[in-house]
């Protein structure tokens, strides 16, 4: 075939391309086109890090500056994955440090990383400059300290909500006297206090830093300090945000925040004292991102203080800010993309707080720009659903966690299927669902039949048998992952199902009624697939075939069945060569 | 593969599933769950004549009444795991938040501010909620209510009366906790007071 343009025109058009789908298609165009994409392609995202080996990895693209893995399910969060199941980065670490001595950026979610791999890391590529752990374990402030001391050019290192076993505080100290090089900076999970100075001395010798965001030991009379240093932030996390009442620590305060001209984003507020929240009233209307979920404040203080920021896209908060607040911010925030609303009780069977299902379907009214909701609370009827459908159909994410396992409508003590069956048919551009309360088959008939765009579906105490199931499975054509806990769902739907499965990253079920017999057939009908059975009382096969599993974790892969299982993970493939010898190579995820 | 539809609501189990190979915790699980679906359609004073294995998690979350300060640190671990679906992070502030409340830290102090901050002082007209647990002996969940509503013992045993159940109430009787961690018979003393000091709440099952 004639080739219309050198490969280093291509190349340049490629160079546009930065979503990985768009590369995907562009190298499925013609081998030619495949060879060039994959030569300059720069970034790689692999959402499952069981789904492929670094090896195939590197084989493929061989000069790659970013990766992006993930490790853990994401019901991990919640405790539902046991310690040990694995995650492990040290061995993609080892082989991008060969394959990669130009990589600058790392990105891990749920993985468990040691400070071995930290210091490979930091002594293996030159020109690093990104790290960034989210929900992320297995390493101390060891391993921070050779991130500091050794990545001269470090631009960005966000710890996320990692576990990090806090040896000490001197780790930051790390950083010689000529880094300058930090944009954006995130310790709020370390426990321990940082050397104060050295911090000081860190951010007033940085002078592109961006965002900055402090763990709760440092004390908020200090935060002057470190805002006249950075006058340039665009987010900052706070430390703790409590003092004495003092005017002098609230004008040095105020003073500070008066300084800070760029800032958008606010997090933090440990032990918030609402009498200092004034203090940050000259920044309020130009924050478009607010993160009160760990500001124990409650109204009015805290409606008063939201409302204050009428350019507010983004707002996460705790329920103390109750139906009347949420009624306020609709009023005041007609900008607001998203909500995220936590319960400050979550663990009481009666409320705690006067927030409900009226809260949200003022906000979903009053905010025509909504399209991400989280929201955590203890009733809802089928009519507040609807109306939220009908006001928003614009909706993207939609997570409702009603506290109580099967609650039903508690106006009719009906079943939220009719509910939740107008936010699939009205919200067609649905990505992601998560539904809680009293739901029958009927809802997963909705969800087959309307939820065409859904990506990520999250089902817990729900369904009656295998057809909810079987609607899911068979109807969702976009459907990539699927999270389940405690529903009725069993073999028919899965094994009827299976070559769904290839097409989705992962499959989750725990204390479902799925056999292991269905599991051990799944896993040697389908050698693409991993099925993996989590059992901790013991081993599967021990009981009989009709026994149901514990867990469940099914995904695609094209790196057969893992090798670092813990001793409660069983694989139930049983012909590991010959998928292994398979050539066709899977398009990205 | 042949799937079979179904008309009617099952129940939990699976027709295929051979119930007798379940060992124990499975069953008391099944138990559980079939409880939860009951809870709904039935009043609390049914719960009492079902017999109920010690074991079973989401009734020991939720019967608390043990004297002493109220919830422990690992309260939520005797629930149903990783239900509500919150991560640890946030678990610790829920810890950190209910602690505050009971020990009522939340600060209400206020500064006035020379330039006029208008926070400080704003919101001296509304009282603080005060959700107190409210326990009747022999009914297996608590429940709470709001003393900062009330203004007497009478709005207070009126409220108790649509919780419970009217007669109940009239014939048991209302005991509290206060700070000291004694049990009171509540009445004795005049509301204010009582109102300061009550921890939890106890009726009571007259002649004890």
């Amino acid at each position: 075939m004639a080739q219309s343009f050198p490969e280093d025109v291509l190349e340049h058009v490629f160079s546009f391309l930065n979503y990985d789908k768009d590369r995907n298609a562009v190298s499925l165009v013609c081998k030619s086109w495949y060879e060039i994409e994959r030569l300059c392609r720069r970034r790689i995202f692999i959402g499952n890090c069981y789904a492929v080996s670094p090896e195939i990895v590197i084989r493929r693209f061989p000069d790659v500056r970013a990766v992006e893995l993930k490790g853990k399910p994401h019901f991990a969060d919640f405790n539902l994955v046991p310690e040990g199941w694995g995650g492990y980065v040290y061995p993609w670490i080892v082989s991008l440090a060969r394959a990669y001595p130009w990589l600058e950026e790392i990105k891990l979610k749920r993985m468990v990383v040691t400070d071995e791999s930290l210091e490979l890391i930091s002594k293996s590529f030159k020109n690093f400059k990104v790290l960034v752990l989210l929900s992320c374990e297995g390493f101390t402030t060891d391993g921070l300290a050779s991130i500091a001391a050794n990545c001269r050019n470090l631009r960005e290192l966000d710890l996320g909500e990692s576990e990090v076993e806090d040896l000490s505080g001197h780790w930051l100290s790390h950083f010689p006297d000529n880094c300058t090089s930090l944009v954006s900076l995130n310790i709020s999970c370390l426990g321990s206090e940082v050397s104060f100075c050295a911090l000081e001395r860190l951010v007033a010798r940085c002078p592109n830093l961006k965002t900055l965001r402090l763990n709760r030991a440092v004390p908020l009379e200090k935060l002057p300090n470190l805002l006249c240093r950075a006058p340039q932030l665009v987010e900052l996390g706070t430390g703790v945000y409590s003092a004495e009442i003092q005017s002098d620590i609230f004008s040095n305060l105020a003073e500070a925040f008066l300084g800070c001209k760029q800032l958008k984003g606010l997090s933090g507020f440990w032990d918030v004292v609402p009498a200092y929240l004034p203090a940050m009233y000259s920044v309020c209307s130009r924050i478009t991102s607010l993160n009160l979920s760990y500001a124990t404040a409650q109204n009015p203080e805290l409606v008063h203080f939201v409302s204050q920021c009428s350019n507010l896209q983004r707002l996460w908060v705790l329920d103390y800010i109750e139906d009347a607040g949420l009624e306020a911010l609709a009023a005041s925030c007609k900008d607001l993309h998203e909500l995220r609303v936590f319960p400050s009780d979550p663990f009481d069977a009666e409320a705690n707080v006067s927030l409900t299902e009226q809260g949200l379907v003022a906000v979903s009214e009053g905010c025509p720009k909504l399209q991400s909701v989280l929201y955590f609370c203890r009733q809802m009827s089928n009519a507040a659903l609807v109306a939220i459908a009908r006001s928003r159909p614009n909706m993207i994410r939609f997570r409702l966690c009603i506290i109580e396992p099967r609650a039903p409508d508690y106006l009719t003590l009906e079943p939220l299927d009719t509910g939740f069956g107008a936010i699939v048919e009205n919200c067609k551009e649905l990505r992601r669902l998560s539904m809680s309360g009293l739901l029958t088959d009927r809802v997963f008939e909705y969800i087959g039949t309307h939820a065409k765009k859904l990506e990520m579906l999250s089902i817990a105490f729900a369904g009656d048998s295998d057809l909810g199931l079987h609607h899911v499975l068979s109807g969702c054509e976009s459907l990539r992952k699927l999270e389940i806990r405690d529903c009725p769902f069993g073999d028919k739907a899965l094994l009827a199902n299976a070559t769904k499965l290839e097409t989705m990253r992962s499959l989750w079920m725990s204390s479902c009624s799925v056999s292991f017999g269905a599991c051990k057939l799944l896993g040697q009908k389908m050698p693409r697939l991993n099925v993996e059975v989590i059992n901790e009382r013991g081993p599967p096969d021990s009981g009989p075939e009709s026994c149901p599993v514990e867990k469940l974790y099914v995904y695609r892969t094209i790196a057969g069945p893992r090798v670092d299982m813990p001793g409660f993970v069983w694989t139930m493939d049983e012909q590991v060569s010959s998928s292994l010898s398979r050539v066709t190579e899977r398009r990205g995820d | 593969m042949e799937l079979q539809l179904r008309l009617a609501l099952s129940s939990n189990s699976d027709e295929g599933f051979d119930l007798n190979n379940r060992n124990q915790e499975q069953q008391v699980e099944d138990c559980r769950l079939m409880k939860k679906k009951r809870c709904f359609d039935e009043t609390f004073g049914e719960i009492e004549n079902v017999q109920v294995p010690q074991t079973l998690p989401l009734l020991d979350h939720i019967d608390l009444c043990v004297p002493g300060y109220g919830r422990n640190e690992c309260d939520e671990e005797d629930g149903v795991v990783g239900w509500p679906p919150i991560n640890s992070w946030r678990k610790r502030v829920c810890h950190q938040a209910h602690h505050d409340n009971r020990r009522g830290c939340i600060t209400t102090n206020y500064v006035t501010v020379k330039n006029g901050g208008g926070g400080g002082g704003s919101g001296g007209g509304r009282s603080k909620s005060m959700h107190i647990k409210v326990k009747m002996e022999g009914v297996g969940i608590a429940r709470k209510v709001d003393l900062s509503r009330h203004h007497s013992y009478q709005t207070l045993t009126d409220t108790l009366s649509a919780m419970f159940g009217d007669e109940k109430v009239q014939a048991y009787k209302l005991t509290y906790q206060d700070k000291e961690g004694d049990w009171l018979l509540a009445g004795d003393m005049p509301w204010g007071t009582f109102i300061n000091s009550v921890q939890r709440l106890k009726l009571l099952r007259n002649g004890y």
